[in-house]
């Protein structure tokens, strides 16, 4: 691997390694650019260091505390949150569905939410690149959106037990399924830069960590390009602060790595540390916020799950664990509620289950060990759905300080209306599914995923705080990619178009900067 | 239903090849790990989460016992999150301990005894009351009972259910994955995976 010197001034600094900067970082190093990738986690070896054991690979989560407030108070941790160079995508379950035009315009269709600055034929092109380089497996013709420009990279993975249950009981209710598009090989894969990888071994495992480099996370993919055309990774580098200079641009990251205080000079910042970590960067060093936006708008998709037990044997820990999906619903007909939802067939590692059922079900005693042994038998559903931005969601730094010394991050959320008549129409057809699937048992987890917003995107200084192209309003050498700058929530899980937005911002930056 | 499996499974899995190396020492550790002496709580703090936890996840087998408390006093001692926090809780150590005075409060208000010497049915009756908010006692006025609640149990259920031999009670075997699974559809099972053994209504 190349590496760079603290004191030469390097191109670009790109702050984490997820679905937002890895992707970026490889186009930038692709482009010439003398580029280092500061990631706060460990550059894990998957082979050596990944157990199929979800309490050993509590490692790859997010474990600085954050506090969850409002009404539904988020979970972290476990849900929403990675560390490791890879990010979230380390434990993000490959479920790679595109956004459909209307995602991008919900406030001209409804008169609600928020508009992006920029349309789905933008984003499309990036979609085709990064569905081709990740190998994403999917159905062609795709049943749902606009006709695809080109097939997925790999048909679609084989169906497991959820996935088939889910298929029975919309079939029965007259309602459209197809096998998912999701980033895990149903074949063995090669591309230049990275290197072959094997096809999936149907673990179940993709929440916890892929160990044989089947899944697209981007340590197996985008990080190896980079490199490959000459990036550094830094791993373990916890990223306090971004310096000015006097001319207002940002001229050195300092960072932690190894219990020193280390500092990169540098050309322009890429920003890519995910919806809170981003934002609490830039509140914590007084950055970027003359819109006062920072922290607002934070949105998470409705994901309530359905769950049952079934007389067949399930073994939900077997294949890929979205295998069906179903896009009927991304505008249902008659709806009482703003945008739509996806249906998903859901598998479940054993104590992700037993968690959300002592949660959810409050079951204890004899109860709670009769019904987990009810595991082999039990398969879900779920949605994920659009959010609104409303006011009363955001994030804030609290007085309290963590390990590290830092304000813990307070994350309001409260469902609004939109989502809770959303959610209720989703509850209903997802018991009908599975009552036509011959559940029992049949109980609801209700939640919400994929923690978006903060850096809203947008042509106004005043209400966004980057425009289209992920540059800061305040800070001319100041990118930002990742979640964090969706205006709207889409009805789509989000790291497909995290990637997707991340090679735009890198391409309009070489466009501007030849 | 009422699905049994039999015993020894994910011993016997472990000794072959069908588990990578990282698995299986991540899974021997935890079957051969001591119980040790609190450190974050008291003993008698740690005696009571002992009482309440055997309530929460009754364990008959006193031979093959899983302990669930030497494993939340062993995070709290390290000070590890789980990454947040309710916002409404007091910092996870500071909940646990408040919470087992609130028990014992709760049980010396309703039965005029400690919780350890109530009778199961009793005990029974406090927690109930503690998850749907409704024990008594001014330690619930500064704690969510039911958050509380909540928080221990899936602590206790995450600690118990990461336990090979209960992972052996619920018949999963997934971390025998080495041979990757063909057999993943309804009703397919391949060789290493048990079937329930005398089941029924």
């Amino acid at each position: 691997m190349q590496t760079y010197s603290t004191t030469e001034i390097v191109d670009a600094i790109v702050i984490g390694t997820g679905a937002g900067g890895a992707p970026l970082l490889a186009r930038l190093a692709r482009a010439g650019l003398k580029v280092v990738a500061l990631e706060a986690g460990k550059h894990w070896n998957p082979i050596t260091d990944f157990a199929t054991d979800e309490k050993e690979q509590e490692k790859l989560f997010w474990t600085d505390e954050r506090l969850s407030a409002g009404n539904d108070p988020l979970p972290f941790g476990s849900n929403n949150s990675g560390t490791g160079v890879g990010g979230s995508t380390l434990h993000y379950t490959a479920y790679t569905p595109r956004a459909q035009p209307d995602d991008f315009q919900l406030r001209t269709d409804f008169g609600v939410g928020e508009d992006w600055p920029l349309g789905f034929d933008q984003i499309e092109p990036y979609y085709n690149e990064i569905e081709q380089f990740l190998g994403i497996s999917g159905p062609s013709p795709y049943p749902w959106g606009p006709a695809r420009k080109q097939k997925y990279a790999l048909g679609p993975l084989p169906v497991n037990g959820a996935g088939q249950l889910m298929e029975r009981g919309c079939k029965e209710l007259g309602i459209k399924t197809s096998p998912a598009a999701n980033a895990a090989l149903s074949a063995g894969y090669y591309q230049e830069g990275v290197g072959h990888r094997p096809a999936c071994a149907n673990r179940g495992f993709c929440q916890a960590g892929c160990n044989i480099g089947a899944k697209a996370s981007m340590d197996v993919t985008y990080i190896p390009l980079a490199v490959h055309f000459g990036a550094e990774i830094r791993s373990e580098s916890f990223v306090t602060q971004l310096i000015k200079d006097s001319s207002g641009k940002i001229s050195e990251v300092v960072y932690i790595q190894n219990g020193e205080e280390k500092r990169q000079r540098c050309r322009y910042v890429f920003l890519c540390a995910g919806t809170v970590e981003t934002a609490r960067l830039l509140l914590l060093n007084g950055l970027g916020n003359s819109s006062g936006q920072v922290g607002r708008n934070v949105m998470a998709h409705p994901g309530l799950q359905i769950w049952g037990e079934f007389d067949e044997d399930v073994r939900p820990y077997k294949g890929i664990p979205g295998a069906i999906i179903s896009e009927d619903t991304h505008r249902p007909a008659n709806a009482d509620f703003a945008g739509g939802y996806l249906l998903q067939s859901i598998g479940v590692m054993p104590l992700t289950y037993m968690t959300q059922m002592a949660r959810g079900r409050g079951l204890w005693g004899e109860e709670l060990k009769q019904a987990a042994r009810a595991y082999n038998h039990v398969a879900g559903i779920n949605i994920l759905g659009d959010c609104l931005p409303y006011a009363h969601n955001y994030l804030e730094l609290s007085d309290e300080k963590d390990i590290r010394g830092l304000p813990k991050p307070r994350i309001y959320f409260t469902n609004g209306e939109n989502e809770k008549r959303m959610t209720a129409h989703a509850n209903k057809i997802m018991r009908d599914i599975w009552a036509a699937a011959g559940a029992k048992n049949v109980w609801a987890f209700p939640r919400n995923a994929h923690v978006i917003g903060t850096c809203r995107m947008g042509v106004n200084p005043d209400t966004a705080v980057v425009n289209p192209d992920g540059q800061s309003f305040d800070i001319p050498n100041l990118y930002i990619s990742d979640n964090s700058t969706f205006p709207s929530a889409l009805s789509v899980n989000p790291a497909l178009t995290i990637m997707a937005l991340a090679l735009r911002t890198a391409d309009r930056f070489l466009e501007q900067h030849k | 239903m009422n699905y049994h499996y039999p015993a020894g499974t994910v011993r016997a899995l472990l000794e072959t090849d069908q588990v990578t190396k990282p698995t299986r020492q991540a899974l021997t550790e935890r079957l051969k790990a001591s119980s040790d002496q609190p450190v974050f709580f008291s003993t008698e703090e740690f005696s009571l989460l002992q009482a309440v936890c055997d309530r929460l996840i009754p364990q008959n087998n006193q031979s093959e016992r899983i302990d669930i408390t030497g494993g939340i006093d062993k995070r709290l001692t390290e000070n590890k999150s789980d990454g947040w926090r309710y916002d409404v809780m007091p910092a996870d150590g500071d909940a646990y301990k408040l919470g087992l005075k609130g028990i014992d409060e709760s049980a010396q208000l309703l039965f005029q005894q400690p919780f350890q010497n109530i009778s199961a049915e009793q005990q029974d009756f406090i927690l109930k009351a503690v998850q749907t908010r409704q024990a008594p006692g001014d330690t619930w006025q500064e704690l969510a009972a039911d958050r509380f609640f909540e928080e221990l149990l899936a602590e206790a259920v995450s600690t118990y259910y990461s336990h090979p031999l209960a992972q052996e009670d619920i018949g999963y075997v997934g971390m025998a994955d080495v041979p990757t699974w063909q057999r993943i559809g309804l009703n397919q099972l391949e060789d290493r995976e048990p079937k329930s053994i005398g089941q029924g209504e």
